[in-house]
């Protein structure tokens, strides 16, 4: 590494270093994630979104680009390919917006050290985030619906929902699993976890290289596939979110229909259980069956 | 260091190295200086932090390439120099396998992660290249396994194939014992040395256990403060007592015990005024000169005097052939002579443990014990659905006072069944109580208060930022009135008071197993629970470690230990439990255990090479350490134990 | 609730990682991971996109029929499907309550079960495809169809790696609990013991965040030593790679049954 001058160079490897950190962590967070149950109180939802915390602190502390990517990179692979939860071309916008919320996040902070740097930078990309994902949601149904403005109602409303569900993810993720556990983690990690990858900790001075990692293909390539993402994703949610709200649909099968397909999944995952318990219970108790969250 | 041979006959070849890490000041080289032929066996060994892996990580290019350090020197690998080629190209020249191999394997299958460099490097019968590779390390029949399904040797071996499916003349092993059980060590040893053999290659080894070297070297190198201070033939290498003590490595069991022997003769002959020349002849016929004038044969107490390599060289056994045939030698013929029976009076000096036993031992009636198994079964779910029964109906009690040594070899259940005490897993059938209570109705948070469970890898427990915090964490979020004291208790007594700033992570071996067992002790627990607590540890720390045991008696009355550790259970245990298959197969003190060799060779159990001699040569040793052994054999040469010692003309 | 609460208390760390490692590994035998992947990737391209422009019930339920099947071919774990079911009863349960809020009435339903057959024909077809082919040849026709190879690497190196980070996670998790203090009550509506539970999964992060490092370093070393770096930047690698994916008969029946099937599902659409 090149740490005469405060360029902050790294090699090749590190950076495939700080990328394989990111991603295996923040990777295995988001299995968790994925399979807390959220709390749900009427229309606020105490979900744990995600553990922001790991790619914000992995920011502050390495070169943001390498581990924004990683994290995104093991969202995708960990939290959803794993899962089968792979929700294909639609992902593509969460994959930028994230990289993106951390990135910038990252750049914020030139002194791990400073706490309210850190708290200002975290809530920031927790807050950029949210919101390209608010503004994405609200701009696909404005699109997405031919007649948004003569459905009455559902501009203020697609509005609020996107606007409560903001202030949701911000005040309770944005609060518990981003700006605390960074505030916690920055300062204790700084100076000790840079050795472990042979990286010289990162001081006030250090500038990033920025002209090699913001070069114009960089950045046409990204707003050509956040274009793209974009028109997928609103193509895509075009018809079920409310585009055949108002249209008034012969009323074939009537209320029951929803309960029923509701059922029927209720009931698939009632007889999965029940198979499980029963074959968890033929073959005896499995270890170590404390409770977990 | 720079010998006769020709360029192109040498592997490996440094000129005055100097490197210094990037942010670091001082110089991890400083002008190492090393040649190496082709074809050799070559250990390098050397004091924690001298540079022994730094100095491997040249010959592929690691450094300076990798590492962009302060760089001065030269480095040839087959006659090449190094700074003009990347790390790719040279590593077809020279595999590299890393101490924690797990973390080196990166593909899901193992003909995968065979095939993986020949792929890399785009070589069309790369298949072919990882097949055989696979053939080399003996692990063809599980190409279709993931890794995850394999061994801790098995995984070593993949690592090994991985580093050889280039066919690279060069392999650079990185401490492959360290990780591994006696028995998967001595696994990975054979196939470096049919590597060697049959395969012609170049294999370095950084290693501390020197037994192992002893078997399987041809050549040893040793470093201090980033040299080479010197490389020699084994035999003549591990007999330079005076570096090995000053660098804390310790010479093979079977050296320690002729240097032991050879002090105590040479005292006996002191004070009866015998000639040296009185020695028993040479009759080993192996090229071992005969045992040393005494004056120089006592390293450890005069390490000035120790014998030097010159014309008169003085060379003890290294391995337990030349063991056999040396003592064997002095012993003439009557080495098949029974010293068994008066052999405790020969270590009589030593404390045998034991007494502890017959005082609080399961025989007392009023004892109530501290753990009991009733039939308890255990079983996992493993991969494929199928269930995996690891302990078949155990019954046992472990009373209060004792010491516990549970041996077994891999997976014969000996983690699990301290995991079932300490309230991990729960048993599948059958029930454990601890205090008298059910396990099953309990949490872990409840049962550690009375039960510790120290994990093998100590670094595992570590989840604060300093040691001080690592000993208080327990104590603090339960609230202990007393804690203030208590912390400061154990840092004192498990001597860490210097320590406790530092991040228990970045410590050594032997500091991380201290920290560890302060953790564990800290609740001052009922019975305390250890998982092969002297792996990984080199044998300096691990002298260390019996010592910390012995504090840790001072705040837990009862201990359990699971090991594979032969010396450790002689030396500590009074009470020694062997499974096997999951089952119990044998449960009694240290000296009957022993006495069983079926039940030792059933249980997989590696004997020591101290007790591969003594049985080899039909002595019956209760103990097992070198002195012990050594005290055995001067009784029988000084006459105390043979009763027909006048078949001894020498001594006579 | 009480669904939830013991499925909580059925669940294990240990549990959960058997049960992702069974859907990652357990497709060895499946049939449908002899297709060729990129036949695969292409034929889920097809079922993740095209249903969300379909509004016809007939065709959404014969798609989804057809998922079923797949899905059955494929050997997915009960887990998986355990957890589609408890997504979807909480996506479109939710959906329905708001329709019913903002103005909505019974006549949503409809269209809401039109979404829960076209979010369950996207969600089994990505579930079959990525959950039951096995993890190496799904990065391998992600190679082939021209994702960067750093991915496709990714991809099959996190597979690699899960077991051993939950293995480390496993660990750290009981160091805290061997050593720390659970609630004694559990709390109105046990959130006590999430809340115990949801700081020790984040704090367990502050020591693994130091192990992993400790590893990826090993690791990135290792694929320098063999080639790693090298072989991304060499073609004739990538194309060794991929040479062994071949497009056989199988597939071309796979592919065009499927179509005949689709094909066939409109025309009996329009007829309706």
């Amino acid at each position: 590494m090149a740490n005469q001058s405060n360029l902050y160079t790294l090699t090749s490897s590190q950076k495939m270093m700080i990328f394989v950190l990111s991603m295996s962590l923040y990777g295995l967070s988001n299995m968790f994630t994925e399979l807390i149950p959220a709390l749900q109180l009427g229309p606020i939802e105490l979900s744990v979104e995600y553990f922001a915390f790991i790619p914000l602190t992995l920011c502050m502390l390495f070169h943001p680009v390498y581990a924004a990517v990683g994290a995104s990179v093991g969202e995708v692979i960990f939290g959803e390919l794993m899962l089968g939860q792979f929700g294909g071309l639609g992902e593509l916008e969460k994959f930028l917006t994230f990289s993106f919320a951390m990135y910038v996040a990252g750049r914020m902070v030139r002194d791990p050290l400073n706490r309210r740097q850190v708290g200002i930078a975290a809530m920031t990309g927790v807050i950029i985030h949210q919101l390209c994902s608010a503004l994405v949601d609200i701009g696909k149904v404005w699109i997405g619906v031919e007649e948004f403005e003569a459905v009455p109602g559902l501009a203020p409303s697609v509005v609020i929902v996107e606007g409560v569900s903001f202030l949701n993810d911000v005040l309770f993720s944005g609060t518990l699993f981003a700006l605390l556990p960074t505030l916690y983690l920055v300062p204790r990690l700084y100076g000790k976890i840079e050795p472990l990858l042979g990286i010289k900790p990162r001081v006030k001075s250090t500038k990033y290289e920025s002209a090699g990692v913001i070069t114009p293909k960089v950045v046409i390539t990204g707003i050509v596939l956040a274009v793209v993402a974009f028109v997928a994703e609103s193509l895509s949610e075009t018809d079920w979110n409310f585009g055949e709200w108002d249209s008034g649909f012969e009323d074939r099968f009537g209320v029951g229909a929803i309960w029923l397909s509701l059922a029927a999944a209720a009931v698939i995952a009632a007889i999965t259980i029940i198979i499980m318990r029963a074959r968890a219970e033929k073959r005896s108790r499995n270890s170590g069956d404390a409770p977990h969250a | 260091m720079h010998n006769t041979a020709t360029e192109s006959d040498l592997a490996v070849r440094l000129t005055d190295v100097t490197f210094v890490y990037p942010g670091s000041e001082e110089p991890v080289l400083k002008g190492a200086s090393l040649a190496i032929e082709r074809g050799s066996f070559t250990a390098i060994i050397g004091g924690n932090g001298c540079g022994k892996s730094t100095l491997c990580k040249l010959f592929n290019g690691l450094i300076p390439h990798y590492y962009v350090g302060d760089f001065s020197g030269e480095v040839e690998i087959c006659g090449q120099p190094a700074n003009t080629q990347n790390v790719a190209e040279l590593s077809r020249m020279v595999g590299y396998v890393y101490q924690d191999f797990d973390n080196q394997l990166v593909r899901p299958t193992v003909l995968d992660e065979a095939m993986f460099a020949p792929l890399n490097y785009g070589l069309p019968d790369y298949r072919v290249m990882g097949l055989q590779a696979l053939e080399m390390c003996g692990l063809t029949h599980l190409q279709d396994r993931y890794i995850w399904e394999l061994s801790g040797g098995q995984k070593h071996l993949l690592a090994l194939a991985g580093a050889l499916s280039l066919s690279p003349d060069i392999l650079v092993v990185d401490e492959p014992v360290s990780q591994l059980d006696p028995q998967h060590a001595r696994q990975v040893y054979e196939v470096l040395r049919s590597l060697n053999e049959h395969y012609g290659k170049t294999v370095i080894v950084i290693e501390h256990h020197t037994e192992f070297i002893a078997d399987y070297c041809k050549e040893v190198c040793l470093m201090e403060n980033g040299q080479v201070l010197w490389q020699l033939p084994v035999a003549d290498g591990l007999n330079r007592l005076d570096d090995l003590a000053r660098l804390s490595i310790q010479p093979p069991e079977v050296t320690q015990a002729a240097v032991h022997l050879s002090s105590l003769l040479r005292k006996e002959n002191g004070a009866a005024s015998h000639d040296q020349q009185d020695w028993p002849e040479d009759a080993d016929g192996r090229g071992l000169s005969s045992p040393p004038e005494s004056a120089k044969c006592m390293p450890g107490l005069h390490p000035d005097n120790a014998p030097r390599l010159g014309q008169d060289e003085v060379r003890y056994p290294v391995t337990t052939d030349e063991a056999v045939a040396y003592f064997s030698g002095m012993l003439g013929g009557r080495a098949d002579l029974p010293g068994a029976h008066s052999s405790s009076e020969a270590s009589g000096g030593h404390s045998r443990p034991g007494s502890r036993l017959t005082e609080s031992g399961p025989e007392d009636a009023q004892a109530r014990p501290i753990v009991e198994f009733k039939q308890a079964r255990l079983s996992y779910r493993t991969i494929r659905r199928a269930e995996r029964e690891v302990l078949r109906g155990i019954n046992l009690s472990l009373y209060e006072g004792e010491r516990i040594a549970l041996v077994g070899n891999n997976g014969a259940g000996k983690s699990s069944l301290l995991r079932l005490i300490a309230g991990i897993a729960k048993p599948s059938a059958g029930a454990v109580e601890v205090m008298g209570e059910d396990t099953k109705h309990q949490s872990i948070e409840q049962l550690s208060s009375h039960v510790s469970y120290v994990f093998q890898n100590p670094e595992d427990m570590f989840i604060e930022d300093n040691v001080y915090k690592e000993v208080a964490h327990c104590l603090k979020s339960r609230a202990y009135p007393d804690a203030e004291q208590r912390i400061s208790q154990m840092l004192e007594s498990f001597r860490l008071e210097s320590l406790k700033d530092r991040d228990a992570r970045l410590l050594s071996g032997g500091q991380q197993r201290r920290v560890s067992l302060a953790i564990g002790a800290a609740v001052l627990p009922h019975l305390i629970l250890l998982d092969e607590p002297t792996a990984n540890l080199d044998l300096a720390t691990r002298e260390e470690l019996l010592g910390t045991l012995q504090d840790l008696e001072g705040f837990v009355r009862t201990v359990v230990i699971a090991t594979h550790d032969m010396q450790l259970v002689q030396q500590w245990a009074t009470r020694v439990i062997v499974l096997t298959d999951g089952t119990v197969a044998g449960d009694g003190s240290a000296a009957d255990i022993f006495a069983d060799h079926h039940l030792i060779s059933r249980a997989g159990l590696a004997p020591t090479q101290i007790m591969d001699t003594a049985s080899r040569l039909d002595l019956h040793l209760t103990g097992s350490t070198p002195a012990e052994f050594a005290q055995l054999v001067h009784a029988i040469l000084t006459g105390k134990e043979v009763p027909h010692h006048a078949a001894c003309p020498q001594l006579a | 609730m009480q669904l939830v609460r013991s499925w909580l208390n059925k669940i294990t760390i240990e549990r959960i990682q058997l049960e992702l490692m069974n859907t990652a590994y357990g497709s060895g035998h499946a049939s449908l991971s002899r297709l060729d992947p990129r036949c695969l990737l292409i034929w889920y391209l097809f079922f993740a996109i095209v249903p969300w422009f379909i509004s016809n019930l007939t065709v959404l339920a014969g798609m989804f029929l057809m998922m079923v099947v797949t899905t059955i071919l494929s050997r997915v774990t009960p887990f998986i499907i355990l957890v589609l079911c408890l997504g979807l009863i909480g996506q479109v349960g939710w959906l329905f309550i708001l329709s019913l809020f903002f103005g909505g009435d019974i006549s949503s339903a409809l269209p809401l079960l039109k979404l829960t057959l076209k979010l369950s024909v996207v969600s089994l077809a990505s579930i079959t495809v990525f959950s039951g082919m096995d993890p190496e040849k799904i990065s391998d026709g992600l190679l082939a169809l021209g994702m960067p190879a750093a991915f496709s690497f990714s991809l099959s190196y996190g597979y690699r790696i899960l077991p051993v980070l939950f293995e480390e996670f496993r660990n750290v998790l009981l160091s805290y609990r061997l050593r720390g203090k659970a609630p004694e009550e559990p709390g109105v509506m046990y959130w006590r013991m999430a809340a115990y539970y949801l700081k020790l999964l984040v704090l367990s992060f502050f020591p693994l965040m130091l192990a992993t490092a400790k590893r990826s370093r090993t690791t990135v070393e290792a694929l320098e030593t063999r080639g790693f770096s090298y072989g991304m930047k060499n073609p004739a690698a990538k194309k060794l790679k991929l040479a062994h994916l071949k497009v056989s008969t199988r597939d071309i029946m796979f592919l065009s049954g499927s179509a005949v099937y689709v094909s066939l599902l409109f025309w009996i659409s329009g007829r309706l």
